[in-house]
């Protein structure tokens, strides 16, 4: 009976705002500015209106597709480099891979916060400073580590005969790793790349250093970030239902591969 | 078609010796099976020869040509794994032909070949599927099609058999040595079941600890073992042992053990009446053990003995008895369905002393070879 | 015998040999060139992130005081707003790890056992993880709002099903503890389920056969929950209290969002870089976030030793 008590809450703490969430984006004016009346627990007028004036102005149309390349092109070269790091990892017994592995994933650890500041620095003297191209290289920074380590798991999971086997068949190492490690390693690389598209959707410390004041190239985040002190509230929740809508779809996607990365990542 | 040789062959992980000193030779179209127990180092030498893993020191020759740097690709044999190795995302036809893609053969050729061991191995109507969807024994013969079609000069054979239950691996074996027959490709073969290697191999390399303790036909290691280890290894029920040393009673030279003073044949009793006192293990098989209920001709060299049956476990077609003399020595031996014994029954039985096992207990080898 | 000493001799030397030889060198780089790229990459940044935070922090902005110098730091330590931001962050991690750690072990402890749609409710428990930290802020921002918002209109009694608490709205955000406050309860909110996976893995860990072993005995359940998963929890309750610790460090997205006047170490470094331009003053902050973590985390460390070692004692 506790127990059913205790899930009842923890479903209500764990759900609650969420619904608050779905329900301010879609209240009408007047359940928001109530004239000091309680904002009410279901709208009175439910409404779509702010998600139809969020779709009809162009700018959020170029935030949006701003949040879509950049995570692209953050997953594009995320994977150009991760994956063959990943491939050495995962299938050659090197001496001292695993420490490697944890160095990897430990770098994680050091704060984004404390090393903004240096990267800032050295894109404003190379000139990428608020581009798109500077925020792709620090997003792809933040996402390496985590691919290598999915990668790498992906491809040690691969039993070593199989790759035996296709190097007795004839096949070097490039048609060993194209025809046979590759596809295999498919479903853990795509849970990668997919890890990398959620951190690159709704990472906000380095995009907002790189591109404050260049309102062109914001994504998602940075565009809520900056209208949070003028924009009803409505617009807000409906601009982070768009937010969170792929997110949440992906992350119960790769649900499987983000358990076991906190959990392996961090019972060893 | 091809011979290998290999000579004091040596290899280590880290400090681990797996294979130590190992001298092979394997004629041209042999089936040759390396028999031995688990972590023995089968795999890795199979390995070794297949390229897989680096050969640490000594030399591989196959067809008198230095194999030892010869990149895995381009040794033109084949393997099959004891875990068969299925490529998981590929259908039996793509697994079968990914040597030959690999090879870049001509369409026609990729499919005659294919038509043609998928007749030979009976694999029909299975190429549209995965390996998860199809048995455990077609998919060692989906193994064995894979290899087969490239044309390998020899065949390597990891325990090809020892995923499958005991009736499909009888067929199997068939199967093989049916294989083997039609193709005469050379065939090493491994196995850590000596039933399998004494029904299918011509010779038999029965491996300990990464070096061959005795390399001959099957019947030679079943009839004259080199070593303590092979008597013991080869055969089942296992072997009896005793402990004992050479006696002159009546002018006739004998072993003396616990279990009786044991008669050997007219030859070998002549060379040992020279060296009485010496310390001597006595193997007995248990199917040299007769028993009186069996009408037999009784010869001068039989050693009776008398014993309480204290166990009779029926096998079948025979039955497996534990007897137990009066000094509490004990002997296991075989006896055929048409004898029957009953529990704790006293009885006489027979050791066959032309076919008792002698060895040196320290060098642990056979003193008559 | 002899001869087999010579071989073996022999093979050592060649191992040896080989080791060093330039062909091994070059076998080695055939098989590991993949990871290159990457490794450069990640070792490029590293050591740009290095550099610029000792170069910076190094410097002052004074064009009269030469590299290398601590005037930045001098200056920072008599700085109020450093000061109270040290402050704040010490006490928003010593409150806030426990609170991560109590959070998870409730909502694992709720579900380690199998149950009727165990997985769908362990699937909702990821929600707070799977929200973007930047949207959970938006809302507790929106949900906090003065006047209007919905807990003022709850504490004042607006709605039928909740007692009046307070007879006028507060001011959160305005309020140094109170917004500090809604921050902390955000992360923990958003951490719930990291702290619920590692410590479940740590009970998966645990040999099921002890559970049984305790139920045999007689032990109710709340007794089995303490004798013996507790003590063979310690690991996994070391790891969450360890990573927790230094997540609360590093901490800047809710606090940005919904304490924005008053500040933590990370939000002290958008303060320093962004509206003063002082990038000197803000590396230095970072350092100083960095030294905190690795000091608190060695401190963590010896005390979370010694509490193992009073358990095996015990
Ligand atoms: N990659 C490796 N690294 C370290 N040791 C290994 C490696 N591969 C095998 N070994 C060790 O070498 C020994 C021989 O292994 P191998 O696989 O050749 O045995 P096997 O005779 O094939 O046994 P089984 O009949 O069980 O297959 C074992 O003790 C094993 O532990
Ligand atoms: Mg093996």
């Amino acid at each position: 009976m506790l127990w059913f008590t205790g899930i009842i809450c923890a479903l209500v703490i764990v759900i609650g705002p969420v619904y608050l969430l779905l329900k301010y984006s879609v209240s009408d004016i007047n359940s928001i500015n109530t004239g000091g009346n309680p904002v009410p627990m279901w709208p009175y007028n439910p409404t779509l209106q702010a998600y139809v004036y969020l779709f009809s102005d162009s700018h959020f149309y170029q935030v949006l597709l701003n949040s879509v390349v950049i995570s692209l092109f953050t997953i594009a070269l995320g994977m150009i480099l991760g994956i063959p790091a990943s491939y050495v990892l995962g299938r050659y017994k090197l001496p001292g891979r695993k420490v490697l592995l944890l160095m990897i994933i430990s770098v994680r650890l050091f704060p984004d916060i404390a090393s903004v500041i240096p990267v800032v620095e050295f894109f404003i003297k190379i000139g990428m400073h608020q581009t798109y191209l500077g925020v792709i290289l620090a997003h792809t920074l933040l996402a390496l580590p985590y691919i290598i380590f999915i990668g790498a798991g992906a491809f040690e999971s691969i039993p070593d005969d199989l790759e035996g086997q296709a190097i007795i068949l004839g096949a070097n190492r490039f048609q060993t790793f194209f025809k046979l490690l590759f596809p295999l390693a498919m479903p853990g690389l795509a849970a990668a790349a997919i890890y990398t598209f959620l951190l690159s959707w709704d990472e906000f410390i380095f995009s907002y250093f790189l591109m404050l004041g260049k309102q062109e190239i914001y994504t998602l985040t940075l565009y809520l970030n900056g209208i949070k002190y003028a924009e009803p509230q409505n617009l807000l929740a409906a601009i982070s239902v768009c937010l969170s809508i792929p997110v949440i779809a992906f992350s119960f996607m790769v649900q499987k591969y983000m358990v076991a990365g906190i959990s392996a990542g961090s019972v060893k | 078609m091809a011979d290998v040789v290999i000579r004091s062959l040596f290899k280590k992980y880290g400090n681990h010796r797996v294979i130590e000193n190992l001298n092979l030779e394997i004629h041209d179209g042999e089936f040759v099976t390396l028999l031995g127990p688990s972590g023995c180092g089968k795999t890795t030498l199979l390995r070794m020869i297949a390229g897989l893993e680096p050969i640490d020191n000594g030399e591989l020759f196959i067809n008198g040509k230095l194999y030892n740097h010869i990149p895995p690709q381009k040794r033109s044999l084949a393997m099959v794994f004891q875990s068969y190795a299925l490529f998981p995302h590929m259908t039996v036809r793509k697994n079968i032909c990914f040597g030959m893609k690999i090879k870049k053969l001509s369409k026609s050729e990729m499919d005659r070949k294919f038509e043609w061991v998928i007749n030979l191995l009976r694999l029909k109507e299975l190429e549209n599927r995965l390996p998860r969807e199809i048995s455990g024994g077609q998919r060692q013969r989906v193994a064995l099609a894979r290899s087969l079609v490239l044309d390998p000069e020899v065949l390597l054979l990891d325990e090809p058999l020892s995923n499958l239950d005991a009736a499909l691996r009888e067929t199997a074996s068939e199967e093989l040595k049916r294989i083997h027959r039609q193709l005469g490709k050379t065939i090493i073969y491994v196995t850590h079941n000596q039933v399998e290697a004494m029904t299918m191999s011509e010779r038999i390399a029965l491996f300990r600890f990464g070096r061959i303790e005795q390399y001959d036909k099957p019947r030679v290691l079943y009839d004259s073992p080199a070593t303590v280890f092979s008597a013991e290894f080869i055969g089942s029920p296992k072997m009896n042992f005793y402990e004992g040393e050479i006696e002159i009673r009546n002018n006739v030279a004998g072993i003396k053990t616990d279990l009786a003073f044991l008669k050997l044949d007219k030859e070998r009793e002549k060379t040992i009446f020279s060296m009485p006192g010496r310390k001597i293990l006595a193997g007995i098989r248990p199917q040299t053990v007769y028993y009186t209920g069996h009408l037999l001709r009784r010869r001068y060299t039989d050693t009776e003995v008398e014993i309480l049956a204290e166990l009779v476990e029926n096998m079948g077609d025979r039955s497996l008895v534990v007897g137990r003399t009066e000094a509490g020595t004990l002997i296991r031996f075989i006896i055929t369905r048409e004898e029957k014994i009953d529990q704790d029954k006293r009885m006489k039985i027979f050791i066959d002393g032309r076919r008792i096992h002698v060895f040196d207990p320290i060098t642990q080898l056979n003193i008559f070879r | 015998m002899k001869n087999r000493r010579i071989c073996w001799e022999m093979i050592i030397l060649s191992d040896f040999k080989r080791t060093l030889s330039i062909e091994n060198v070059k076998q080695w780089f055939f098989k590991t060139w993949p990871i290159f790229p990457a490794m450069f990459y990640l070792m490029s940044f590293l050591v740009i992130v290095l550099f610029y935070l000792i170069g910076l922090s190094l410097n002052h902005p004074c064009s009269e005081i030469n590299f290398p110098t601590f005037a930045s730091f001098t200056e920072l330590f008599k700085n109020e707003y450093f000061n109270s931001a040290l402050i704040n962050t010490t006490l928003f991690m010593i409150l806030g790890t426990p609170l991560e750690l109590i959070t998870g072990l409730f909502l694992s402890f709720l579900i380690f056992r199998s149950f009727f749609m165990r997985g769908v409710i362990r699937s909702l428990f990821l929600i707070p993880l799977a929200l973007p930290a930047l949207v959970t802020a938006m809302l507790l921002f929106v949900l906090f709002d003065f006047p209007g918002g919905h807990i003022n209109h709850i504490i004042t009694g607006g709605y039928s099903w909740f007692p009046q608490v307070f007879d006028q709205p507060i001011n959160w955000r305005g309020s140094k503890l109170f917004s500090m406050a809604i921050a902390l309860f955000g992360k923990v909110w958003r951490d719930m389920p990291i702290s619920m996976l590692i410590l479940l893995a740590g009970i998966n860990n645990i040999d099921p056969e002890l559970f049984d072993a305790a139920k045999t005995m007689g032990a109710s359940f709340r007794k089995r929950a303490v004798h013996v998963i507790m003590p063979l929890m310690i690991p996994s309750i070391s790891v969450v209290l360890l990573l927790r610790s230094v997540e609360m460090w590093k901490e800047f997205i809710f606090p940005f969002v919904l304490a924005g006047r008053y500040h933590l170490l990370g939000t002290l470094i958008d303060f320093y870089y962004n509206e003063i331009g002082n990038s000197h003053m803000a590396a230095t902050v970072s350092i100083i976030m960095v030294i905190c973590i690795v000091f608190s985390t060695l401190i963590l460390m010896k005390i979370l030793e010694l509490i193992q070692k009073l358990i095996v004692s015990r």
